[in-house]
């Protein structure tokens, strides 16, 4: 499957992706939301890895503007972030519900291997 | 085919086509407009520029014959980015774009863009607190809706009174007089007042006592919002 890492931290993203790339998956890594609109144009992705945090936007307005595009709409978002758990609580219904995300991890208490294994829960079998 | 000019504010968006995007407009000459943004690729999209969402532009479109309008140029007046830096900011102004777009009818009256407008300011001044600017929309859609609630008489037709306390009848719409103490003292119905007369949130921001003022207050006014 082919995944869009969007993770402003260098190190990290190159991270996910080799871990990504070494459990079987394609990945393109950029690092704010423009760059993913584009990246998302060039190559549809499977699922989309997020931080909410990005430089000058957030994940949230990567998310609406994502969506409002019908043939990305039913791309399975894995928020994977540093937006504390109590913040996250505010909007998490919302946001799953009309922004279509299937998983909240919240980064400082996620493994490499929860990344993996909750990309694996969503990864469609073939 | 007649051109049109006016401002505009974006409340949402989808794709059309290939490469065209069909935009849903708040303007206050012309109320609720959808017009195509003719080849507006995803590489240039929202998040680039052009018309943005929180963001207040001048547009040209042409008027088609059917519903949907033609949009020939835009330029931006003010976009409020301090938004985007906050997710809960940029949350609260979604919900706020989504639900206007959700109540007003196609040709809403020029209010409800100055409201949004309005919304925008706040949004984008981190002092203001979300709190503050949800109630204080709530308000403003109860007042556009013709709803205010009476803070002038109580329930039997006395002028409000400084010195007393009330509780308030959520049936009959008016506060009732409560010797022994109710609820709400001279201080939230001037508060109530401020909202009600259109004050803007960064204004009632400094408002002393605004946090309690606005504890006590809030679920009188959400519930007038219910009858919108």
């Amino acid at each position: 499957m082919h995944i869009l890492v969007i993770e402003p931290d260098l190190l990290l993203g190159g991270t996910y992706v080799r871990a990504l790339e070494m459990a079987g998956h394609t990945t393109t890594h950029v690092t704010s939301a423009q760059e993913a609109i584009h990246a998302a144009d060039l190559r549809r992705p499977g699922m989309v890895v997020l931080e909410l945090q990005l430089p000058g936007s957030n994940g949230i307005a990567f998310l609406h503007e994502f969506r409002s595009y019908a043939d990305w709409r039913e791309v399975p978002v894995v928020l994977h972030t540093y937006v504390m758990p109590h913040i996250q609580r505010q909007f998490r219904d919302v946001v799953s519900e009309q922004l279509g995300v299937v998983s909240w991890l919240y980064k400082p208490q996620t493994s490499l291997e929860q990344l993996l294994s909750t990309v694996r829960s969503h990864t469609p079998a073939s | 085919m007649k051109q049109l000019v006016t401002t505009a504010i974006v409340l949402g968006r989808t794709d059309f086509g290939e490469a065209d995007r069909i935009l849903t407009l708040l303007t206050p000459e012309y109320g609720k407009l959808r017009v195509v943004a003719k080849g507006v690729r995803r590489v240039k999209s929202k998040l680039a520029g052009g018309i943005e969402l929180f963001s207040v532009s001048h547009i040209t479109f042409i008027k088609g014959r059917g519903d949907m309008g033609t949009l020939s140029s835009t330029r931006l007046i003010k976009h409020y980015g301090v938004i985007v830096q906050d997710i809960e900011r940029t949350m609260t102004g979604y919900e706020l774009i989504k639900q206007l777009n959700k109540l007003t009818e196609d040709e809403p009256e020029a209010g409800y863009f100055e409201l949004l407008q309005q919304s925008f300011e706040a949004l984008n001044e981190p002092i203001v607190p979300l709190p503050l600017i949800r109630t204080w929309f709530t308000a403003q859609l109860v007042r556009l809706g013709g709803h205010t609630p009476n803070l002038h008489t109580d329930s039997n037709g006395q002028k409000l009174d400084a010195t007393m306390q009330y509780d308030f009848d959520t049936e009959k719409q008016t506060f009732v007089p409560h010797p022994d103490g109710g609820r709400f003292t001279a201080n939230h119905i001037k508060f109530l007042r401020l909202i009600f007369a259109g004050n803007t949130p960064n204004v009632l921001a400094q408002v002393q006592g605004i946090g309690a003022l606005l504890t006590a207050c809030s679920p009188l006014i959400e519930i007038r919002g219910q009858f919108n």
